[in-house]
């Protein structure tokens, strides 16, 4: 398009950007305005209250808890996700009988909508009829059913669990892309200079998918951080707070109990922890761009 | 000796193969088991992995006239949000890879960004903004935002596409006389159609799992959408799980079908623009 068509690029942009800003970045500012109000099922009338419900918030054990498990969620998630996506990838990789069937059949996983997967993983986790189970029994590791999801103490460890089934496929597509894309000489050449398969990884793959593996480690934590699917569906939360996250935390104040003020200010910070994210995200993109070019 | 390793080595890697095909596979195979048990069956104890009388009675039953509302209105969303998120994400996009001033791109990068946004910290301005709008219940109201959500993931895989579609056409195409709009709807838009399929399906994919926006807008049977209906079924139905798992199989198969037919072009467009970065 050449200058002259000026208003014909605006009006290419016009509806994605009317969208945006009206769906997006506007409730974004409202989340803001939302937490210095106070509602609730008794008064729905919003109260100006200033920073009463940060106060309240702050500090509290609750609010201590979403952080902590916010954190373990997504580190986590992330970090599991990434690596057995990576080692997926590089089996994959290799010249092997049916390896075009098993790259089509790896994404599957995350194909599968979210809730299903998540109601899924409720029954397997299942203590009297669940697969998991019934598995550890009849091999004699366990002698009665463990209530995966209704024990505070490994509650979160089984939506991890949950989680990471469903989100590796995806990774592992990213890396093995990026593998591909890998210049065959490079490797050869380590060969020849008699690197066998770890140095091979360590000096020459890695190095060559810093960037990709950077990018897809931010990217996998501001989704992990938004995931509310699995966990509401898994465990509601619970039990006594042991697997609320932000997003659950501020669907459960907000629409369960009509504290939308309460809920806002949860909605503010996990807001300022992605924005602390997407920063680094740009950080390490233009970094790596600006090395491209150089 | 040398061959005997290298032997080794290949029974090593299909082993590997075959513990990640299992993992993935797995909960699947029991998701389609359960659902093929007659009723009693899933309470025995320990649990089979195999079904032992299969029967399709849960599909029967799962396929109440519930489901089937639910399922109509999954399709009209899910199709709606496509068809008008690939058609804008193809304006945008191409807007945005031919056209360079600087304001341009700075409103590119607002919307790229905002992919990363937290639906749940901005669910409650949104669901106050429908609900004052008379949309709560509305097929509108989660079309709005499914096209919302998507149109930045849209945009980014397709300028990826667009970027590397050489310009030379576009210029023959204007020395030839045709003008802008000419030219993108017969050169530019057919030529990004591996790109088309690949959002297209990207998009399909998300949307018809969405379930924050859907649990939020719609409180009537008549609107929900398969996600939200599910997590009913979690409650009413207890512990009928055949049902539950055989309605989980219904839910998943358009997908799943869509993915695997095009799935090649659905992996390239995907992986190229996440690699690209």
């Amino acid at each position: 398009m050449t200058y002259r068509d000026r208003w014909l690029t605006w009006l290419f942009v016009a509806p994605a950007l009317l969208l945006v800003s009206v769906l997006m970045y506007y409730p974004m500012l409202g989340t803001v305005v939302e937490s210095f109000y106070s509602t609730s099922f008794i008064n729905p009338t919003p109260k100006f209250v200033g920073l009463t419900a940060y106060e309240k918030i702050v500090g509290s054990a609750e609010f201590t808890r979403v952080v902590w498990n916010s954190f373990i969620w997504t580190f986590f998630v992330v970090v599991l996700q990434n690596v057995l996506g990576f080692a997926a990838a590089l089996l994959l990789n290799q010249h092997l009988p049916g390896q075009g069937l098993m790259r089509a059949l790896v994404l599957l996983p995350w194909v599968l909508p979210g809730v299903v997967a998540a109601v899924l993983w409720r029954f397997m986790y299942d203590p009297q009829l669940g697969l998991i189970n019934s598995v550890l029994m009849s091999l004699g590791l366990i002698d009665h059913g463990i209530a995966w999801l209704a024990e505070p103490t490994i509650a979160m460890g089984s939506a991890i669990i949950a989680a990471v089934w469903k989100g590796f496929p995806f990774s592992c597509v990213v890396y093995l892309a990026a593998l591909q894309a890998i210049d065959r000489e490079q490797i050869e050449a380590a060969i020849v200079d008699g690197a066998g398969p770890v140095r091979r990884l360590l000096d020459v793959i890695l190095p060559g998918m810093r960037e990709v593996i950077v990018i897809n480690f931010l990217l996998t934590t501001i989704l992990t951080f938004n995931y509310f699917d699995m966990i509401w569906v898994l465990t509601r939360g619970g039990p006594q707070n042991a697997t609320h996250i932000f997003p659950t935390k501020i669907y459960e104040l907000g629409f369960g109990q009509f504290r939308f003020g309460e809920a806002a200010v949860y909605g503010v910070f996990s807001i300022l922890a992605l924005a602390l994210m997407i920063t680094l995200y740009f950080g390490v993109q233009s970094n790596g761009s600006r090395r491209k070019s150089s | 000796m040398k061959a005997r390793r290298r032997r080794a080595r290949r029974v090593t890697l299909m082993l590997l193969n075959l513990i990640l095909g299992l993992i993935i596979l797995l909960p699947f195979f029991w998701m389609v088991s359960v659902s093929l048990k007659p009723a009693v069956e899933p309470f025995a104890i320990p649990a089979r992995l195999w079904p032992e009388n299969p029967t399709l009675e849960n599909y029967v039953t799962a396929f109440r006239p519930e489901f089937r509302v639910y399922f109509l209105n999954s399709i009209i969303v899910s199709v709606s949000t496509v068809v008008i998120t690939v058609t804008l994400a193809l304006l945008a996009a191409y807007a945005f890879t031919r056209a360079q001033f600087r304001v341009l791109s700075v409103i590119m990068t607002l919307v790229i960004v905002a992919q990363m946004f937290p639906a749940s910290a901005i669910i409650i301005p949104i669901y106050k903004m429908v609900k004052s709008a008379n949309l709560l219940n509305t097929y509108v109201s989660l079309v709005l935002a499914y096209v919302t959500v998507t149109l930045p993931v849209a945009i980014w895989m397709l300028r990826g596409f667009m970027a590397s579609l050489p310009l030379t056409l576009e210029e023959a195409a204007a020395i030839d006389g045709a003008g802008p709009l000419r030219t993108f709807f017969e050169i530019i838009v057919p030529l990004c159609r591996p790109g088309i399929v690949a959002t297209a399906v990207f998009v399909l994919i998300v949307t018809w799992q969405e379930f924050l926006f859907a649990l939020s807008f719609t409180s009537t049977k008549d609107m929900r959408t398969l996600p939200v209906g599910v997590n009913d079924f979690i409650g009413q139905y207890g512990i009928r799980y055949g049902e539950l798992m055989a309605s989980s199989v219904l839910i998943s198969l358009p997908v799943i079908l869509i993915f695997f037919l095009l799935q090649r072009q659905f992996v390239a467009g995907l992986t190229a623009g996440a690699v690209k970065g």
